[in-house]
């Protein structure tokens, strides 16, 4: 097997709380990200994905456990490796009007992060905005323009551009198209699978969009309150879903077909979030889950490889 | 459909300044039918409902058109008279429950106001709404205020607030889009059951297909600022017949497709109000546009099937 491009181990962050308590907004999670992979990482608003992307590009601190890239440890590396590293790792956030600088033009904005880096300067530089710029569907002379000039899809197509300046090993997104119009998500979506097949390049997508995360990820981590519930290839994911959990979340999915819609089975998930300064003691989801046992409420399920996934349940064998 | 609608809304337009934001809406909804008006950000779902309320932001005039609650036109009605109907008659709910709740005030309170009483008189009324819209444990959540409640509840107290007096019409503003998905689904089902229960006509505003395939009865898609296409929702997702919903449809990542497979793509964005030009809006960005589009504005025709499309090409769709 080739070296990870992303080795995540145990990792947790927790926040001070309002209350004493500390908010575990992500408790102890694994993974790995292969080279030319993309693993999705889904769950419910507040389950930690977003507190996960921003520990592994380094902009929160992790209370515990190990960060690899490209087998180099982050966790108490000196300034000077971070910053090589931090080059090989990238992110697109949400939203792209906040994402860009308003006073920079967009040859500038793109070309930053080679320039900062002494990597390229004057004509080299500005050929390599102009390529940049047409990889994701702009055009060269968008870059003397400023940002207010473009569309919403188009600011997330230049934030994308400068994300690739410096030919990270992996990108990482975080719900790139959640808030794009519905008629311009397709275009982003299709340029990122694009990028991923031309570049062959790694990324960690995360989002709350099932729909979303099947169409552009190769792997899938599903997260429940800080931890990871199941984690499985997208295929096995979505045929034959093995968490309480993630099968709640695929049935509220609602799809845009009003006939395999109706006929769904309607099992609504009661109840709500619990909170992560408070977590539940056993397995987190007893709360909410329909096969809950004593055991459940007691032990915590390790993440444990069942078939071609690994899934964090007790009864996962008899539910199947 | 006998009955007659609980809500007309009749050839509706809006202006901000010069630009022309609505432009000849209509719809209708009967009691106990949900009716989805679909479209992206911008294309003007949320002022059509805020008209129809007469909540419009000052800046924005009402230019034409007519809205009539259970046959009786209210257009020009005074505002002493809206503010009466408004809470009782009909009811809106938003995207941010938590925004729209008084953080000073119990949920015991809003419910009671929306009765307009004290909360003593009408507490066990409060109560059985609360129990009614899935708020477990009622007798406690009554006393609380919106900060002790998560955002699923607070969507529910809206609800109870805006149901409790039992409108005619309740016109739902994006209700779901905040909550994750498994609320998400709770709250939908909740609102057809009520829907159905109580014969209210429902408006849910939503850009989302998915809720729509879910809930509605019959759908209306806009278009910056017009109606592209009306009719029975199992008609629009079978065979749409305006080249938008066709696109659009086809444009979103579905769980059966297969994955990393490219999306059908609407080229370019929705234009602005200022651009919009004499022709059809969808000209700039539709792959089945002429001269004849861009010239005039397509009306909305008749497709035979319960359908009104407004594309003069619509026979060559598919
Ligand atoms: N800087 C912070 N200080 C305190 N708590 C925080 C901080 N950042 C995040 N949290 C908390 O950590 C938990 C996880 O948050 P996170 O943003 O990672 O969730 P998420 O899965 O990305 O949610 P969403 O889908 O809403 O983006 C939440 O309870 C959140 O309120
Ligand atoms: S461990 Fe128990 S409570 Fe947790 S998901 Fe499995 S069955 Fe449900
Ligand atoms: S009227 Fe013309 S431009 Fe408008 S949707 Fe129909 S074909 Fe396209
Ligand atoms: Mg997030």
């Amino acid at each position: 097997m080739t070296a990870p491009v992303l080795e995540v181990t145990d990792l947790a962050v927790h926040f001070p709380g309002r209350t004493g308590a500390p908010v575990r907004a992500v408790d102890g999670v694994s993974f790995a990200v292969a080279p030319g992979e993309t693993l999705g990482l889904v769950g419910e608003s507040g389950c930690g994905k977003s507190t996960v992307s921003n520990a592994v590009v380094g902009l929160v601190p992790p209370t515990r456990g190990s960060l690899r890239v490209m087998g180099t440890e982050m966790a108490g590396a000196t300034r000077a490796t971070k910053h090589e590293i931090r080059a090989r790792v990238q992110m697109v956030f949400q939203d792209p009007v906040t994402s860009l600088n308003p006073r920079m033009s967009v040859g500038a904005a793109v070309g930053e992060p080679l320039l900062v880096r002494g990597l390229a300067s004057g004509a080299a530089l500005r050929a390599r905005v102009d390529e940049l710029l047409e990889e994701v569907g702009l055009r060269p002379e968008h870059a003397q323009r400023y940002p207010h000039q473009f569309s919403g899809g188009q600011r997330q197509r230049i934030v994308i551009a400068r994300a690739l300046a410096l030919r990270p090993d992996l990108l990482v997104c975080d719900e790139p198209v959640s808030a794009l119009d519905v008629s311009v998500r397709a275009q982003i979506l299709n340029l990122l699978v694009e990028l991923q097949q031309r570049r062959g390049m790694a990324s960690l997508f995360v989002s709350h969009d099932l729909a979303v995360v099947r169409h552009v990820c190769d792997r899938v981590a599903v997260m429940y309150l800080g931890r990871l519930v199941e984690l499985a290839p997208r295929d096995a994911l979505f045929a034959a879903p093995r968490h309480p959990y993630t099968r709640a979340l695929l049935a509220a999915v609602p799809e845009p077909d009003p006939v395999a819609q109706r006929a769904k089975p309607r099992v609504p998930l009661a109840g709500e979030i619990p909170s992560p300064s408070n977590p539940p003691p056993g397995c987190t989801f007893h709360t909410r889950c329909p096969f809950a046992t004593e055991r459940c409420r007691q032990e915590v399920p390790s993440l444990r490889p069942l078939g071609e996934s690994m899934v964090a349940c007790h009864h996962a064998e008899t539910l199947a | 459909m006998t009955t007659e609608p609980a809500l007309i809304v009749e050839n509706l337009s809006l202006a901000l300044g010069r630009a022309n934001l609505v432009d000849g809406v209509g719809f209708s909804v009967a009691p106990g039918e949900v009716l989805a008006l679909v479209g992206e950000s911008g294309c003007g779902k949320s002022v059509t409902a805020q008209a129809i309320m007469r909540l419009l932001a000052p800046v924005i005039r009402q230019t034409g058109g007519r809205v009539l609650l259970a046959g009786q036109d209210i257009t020009a009605l005074p505002e002493r008279a809206m503010r009466a109907l408004r809470g009782q008659a009909m009811s809106m709910i938003f995207q941010e429950p938590q925004a729209a709740l008084d953080p000073l005030a119990t949920v015991g309170t809003h419910i009671a106001e929306a009765l307009r009483r004290p909360l003593r008189d009408v507490r066990d009324q409060v109560l059985q709404m609360l129990a009614e819209v899935g708020i477990s444990d009622p007798a406690r959540r009554i006393d609380q205020y919106p900060f002790e409640l998560s955002g699923g509840m607070c969507q529910r107290v809206m609800i109870a607030c805006a149901l409790i007096s039992r409108p005619a019409v309740l016109l739902a503003d994006e209700p779901t889009t905040a909550l994750d998905v498994t609320i998400q689904a709770q709250i939908l089902d909740l609102l057809r059951r009520l829907a159905a229960e109580r014969r209210t006509a429902v408006v849910l505003i939503t850009h989302d297909m998915g809720v729509v395939a879910d809930i509605a009865d019959r759908v209306a898609v806009m278009y910056a600022g017009r109606i592209a296409e009306t009719g029975p929702t199992a008609q629009i997702f079978a065979r749409p017949r305006h080249p938008y919903t066709s696109l659009l449809l086809a444009s979103i990542p579905r769980l059966t497709d297969a994955p990393k497979s490219a999306l059908a793509v609407i080229e370019g964005r929705v234009p602005t109000p200022a651009e919009f030009g004499p022709g059809c809006r969808f000209a700039s960005r539709c792959p089945l546009a002429d001269d004849t589009c861009r010239a005039a504005t397509p009306p909305l025709r008749d497709m035979g099937d319960g359908r009104l499309s407004a594309c003069f090409h619509a026979e060559q769709l598919p």
